[in-house]
């Protein structure tokens, strides 16, 4: 959607998906992760812990239509143990990175098990947490190789073909990157995450420009953790540790920031009506009491409609942005205004 | 006791007050404390500056559990990670001691966001003074709903949190009349937190549901107040809560209970709390040293510290290794010394389960009396987790701090073989001047000697090293304190 000349964009918040399922189940349980089929469906890394189940890539769409659940915990392929990212392929191949087993799993469009790859080390062709990842327009895969503090560029098939970046705070370094994103344009955008900024590279791995700066103001970030890009170029930066989301436009014009709004999703009335001491009692629930802390991870752990560890975003069908919470096990749907 | 060789009185001392302090120290923690000497050494304790640990952030990111902290084994797991990072470890002691005292648990209160936040409110007021700690611990959302205070209304009052403060966190049994309870109770009326009841249904219901827990707010509700006169320990008033925190803290049973817990946290095993009404203390003399500095220093809990770490007693030789470790002493002293949580790694829930199977669930202590601590810790089955736990520590060549022991050793013997012995006294010191009995030092080195030649530049002498390591861990010595 393109903004008028001199208008800022604005997101309005229009619906929540998700519920707690730490025990399996419909919703989500420590999500990491969040991506939009070609068909539209809406899939969700549901990273769990290592102690309670209620993990795996959890399949839903923007009317809230539960469909299922696929992989879990686990070594075996098609497994995870600490799960970070998942990206589509052109051919709705569903691609999951894994930071401590330090393998790329894929999974066929009917969530089979086809292949996985990867090695750990430091080498070229081996991973030390891969923690992002995204095709490139030309069909490859990129791979934040996090500890390496490299990208990293495979084929689909784990062919290793080159990487950009070096442990650093100059241009096109890295300290400890996260979440990675191909425009549109083929730009890649890449969550410095220790840095506390964005920065741009070119389809082949050359530095563009960079935004950021340590602090809670506009245009300043605290660990970001991932990026969407719509087709108007409109920049979304998951700010993790500022617990909010900023937009920029192409040229990192502040636009605005949003701390979330979260209301009930359907799931979550629908238990809410079925318990009706919980019913009555949230009647008279203040979703934004009072609080005597500033920091914003704690405000957040208090306040249920804020973001939560806001660690991923992601674009659906260019008009709305997808806004996952790994503390509130939901993600938030904002519209483009 | 036998000293190690090559270790002079004044560090001996000072690896006990880091013992007591903290949780032990390695060779070169040894050396920059031995640099400021034992009196400038408790300055640093009282004047560390700003702490540095694992930060939140990476913690947060590979840890996502140990963000929100739903379930007991990740908010354990992020104290286990400050406590064995920590380059301020007096801090995690005084939150330790506080979380025995002010004993909440995760198992009642379901989620583990509102007990770290309790346990950072340990950090930042449990050396000051002890009337702000317990106002701070009164307005604490975790103590609030621990003890019931939620419940507890101007015209229907729950005595529980009124009971406690008295018996258990200030003065002790025999101090105070039934009457006062009720009393102290309706002071505390409309201490509660935000968004009463559908907390406290959905703690009750143990329920996350719908998006996560919801972590709690201290709130005061002036409606719910009781505004009418009170009598209370003999006074008369209209007192709030503060004020009867007031006449709590002049009171001189209030001092002499809190310095008998810091006798038994910090200098010596005394008898369970139960036995206290029927029993005096086993040091009077210490107990009135820790009561003079609290009412000469505003009620301040390091003042009465200070004056036991700069005491005769404290330094005599029959108050060193006088405590049984508690388990997290000794599962977090062990992995200081072994290193290898500089970066998040899942062994970090291994190290918080051990404490578990020891005996001492963080977060989770067994009753509101906390922990007894002393003998208790000892049986059967906790020695053969406490020496496995700290053997598997001591003979993993992988971790740094076991590579430093033994580069150590190799650099003090540059050429050839170490003798049995100099290797027993070498690997005494570098595991924090440990000092033992001479038998022993003895079966040490009769172990040392049936290991053959030791060279210390090889993998095999490396791994004979790592044997008397694990050795020494094994043995009682160790399980003190």
């Amino acid at each position: 959607m393109a903004t008028e000349a001199g208008a800022r964009l604005g997101l309005k918040y229009l619906d929540t998906n998700g519920f707690g399922a730490a025990q399996g189940g419909r919703g989500y349980y420590l999500p990491v992760d969040i991506a939009v089929r070609s068909d539209g469906r809406i899939y969700v890394l549901s990273r769990g812990d290592a102690i309670q189940g209620g993990n795996g890539v959890k399949v839903t769409d923007i009317e809230h239509t539960w469909y299922e659940v696929f992989s879990g915990r686990g070594t075996d392929p098609g497994q995870f143990i600490s799960a970070t990212a998942i990206a589509f392929d052109a051919n709705d191949r569903l691609f999951m990175a894994d930071e401590i087993l330090n393998r790329i799993t894929i999974f066929d469009p009917d969530h089979n098990y086809v292949a996985q790859w990867g090695a750990e080390g430091s080498g070229p062709g081996e991973f030390d947490g891969p923690s992002g990842i995204a095709f490139d327009t030309d069909g490859n895969l990129l791979v934040v190789d996090d500890k390496n503090q490299r990208a990293q560029r495979y084929t689909p098939e784990g062919e290793y073909l080159s990487s950009f970046g070096s442990g650093g705070s100059g241009d096109g370094e890295f300290n400890y990157p996260w979440g990675i994103t191909v425009a549109p344009d083929g730009v890649i955008y890449v969550a410095d995450w220790r840095n506390d900024r964005i920065q741009r590279f070119t389809h082949q791995g050359e530095f563009i420009d960079s935004q950021g700066g340590s602090g809670d103001g506009e245009g300043q970030f605290n660990r970001p953790s991932n990026v969407a890009v719509d087709n108007d170029g409109n920049i979304f930066v998951a700010d993790w540790g500022n617990q909010c989301v900023q937009a920029f436009d192409n040229d990192w014009n502040f636009q605005t920031s949003i701390r979330g709004a979260g209301e009930l999703s359907v799931w979550a009335a629908e238990y809410i009506d079925a318990n009706a001491d919980e019913k009555a009692a949230r009647a008279s629930f203040n979703p934004y009491p009072e609080l005597d802390v500033v920091d914003p991870h704690e405000v957040s752990s208090r306040t249920e409609p804020y973001f939560w560890d806001p660690v991923s975003v992601a674009m659906y069908d260019d008009s709305r942005l997808l806004v996952l919470e790994t503390g509130r096990h939901r993600f938030q749907i904002y519209e483009k205004v | 006791m036998t000293t190690a060789a090559k270790t002079g009185t004044e560090l001996n001392l000072i690896a006990h007050l880091l013992r007591r302090t903290g949780f032990g120290a390695t060779w070169d923690e040894l050396q920059e404390c031995a640099a400021l000497g034992y009196d400038g050494t408790i300055d640093r304790l009282f004047n560390p500056g700003e702490p540095e640990h694992m930060p939140s952030d990476i913690i947060r990111r590979y840890h996502p559990d140990q963000s929100i902290t739903q379930i007991a084994p990740s908010s354990g797991s992020v104290w286990m990670y400050r406590m064995t990072t920590t380059k301020t470890p007096f801090e995690e002691k005084i939150a330790l001691f506080w979380h025995r005292i002010f004993a909440t648990g995760q198992t009642k209160l379901i989620q583990g966001k509102v007990m770290l936040t309790q346990i950072e409110m340990f950090r930042q007021f449990g050396l000051g003074s002890f009337r702000d700690l317990l106002v701070q611990l009164s307005q604490n959302p975790a103590m609030i709903l621990w003890l019931d205070n939620q419940d507890n209304h101007k015209d229907n009052i729950n005595e529980n949190y009124g009971r406690e403060i008295l018996e258990l966190f200030a003065m002790g049994v025999g101090n105070y009349s039934e009457e006062d309870i009720k009393e102290c109770s309706r002071a505390f009326t409309g201490w509660t937190i935000a968004n009463m009841p559908y907390m406290s249904i959905r703690m009750r219901n143990n329920t996350l549901r719908p998006y996560g827990y919801v972590a709690w707010q201290y709130r005061f509700d002036p409606d719910d107040h009781d505004e009418g006169e009170k009598t209370f320990l003999g006074e008369t008033g209209n007192f709030n809560g503060d004020d009867i925190i007031d006449i709590i803290c002049k009171n001189e049973a209030t001092p002499r209970f809190i310095a008998r817990h810091l006798y038994h946290h910090f200098i010596a095993d005394e008898l369970p709390v139960p036995q206290w009404p029927f029993e005096g203390p086993k040091d009077p003399e210490a107990i009135q040293l820790m009561v003079d500095a609290y009412f000469a220093n505003d009620y301040n809990i390091g003042a009465m510290l200070r004056a036991v770490f700069e005491s005769d007693m404290f330094k005599s030789e029959a108050t060193q290794y006088a405590r049984v470790k508690a388990p997290v002493e000794l599962v977090v002293g062990t992995l200081r010394l072994a290193g290898g949580f500089d970066w998040p790694t899942q062994d970090i829930f291994k190290a918080t389960a051990a404490c578990s199977y020891m005996g001492q669930a963080l977060l989770a202590p067994v009753s509101v009396e906390g922990w007894m601590g002393g003998e208790d810790w000892i049986s059967t089955g906790s020695m053969v987790q406490r020496i496995n736990f700290a053997s598997d520590a001591m003979g993993d060549l992988t971790k740094k701090g076991i590579k430093a022991i033994i580069d150590r050793v190799s650099e003090r013997h540059p050429v050839g073989e170490v003798a049995p012995m100099a290797l027993v006294d070498d690997c005494l010191e570098l595991l924090g001047a440990l000092q033992v009995e001479p038998d022993t030092r003895k079966g040490l080195f009769t172990y040392a000697r049936a290991q053959g030649e030791i060279n210390p530049r090889t993998n095999e002498g490396a791994r004979k090293i790592a044997s008397v390591l694990q050795l020494i861990v094994s043995t009682r010595e160790y399980q003190l304190i």
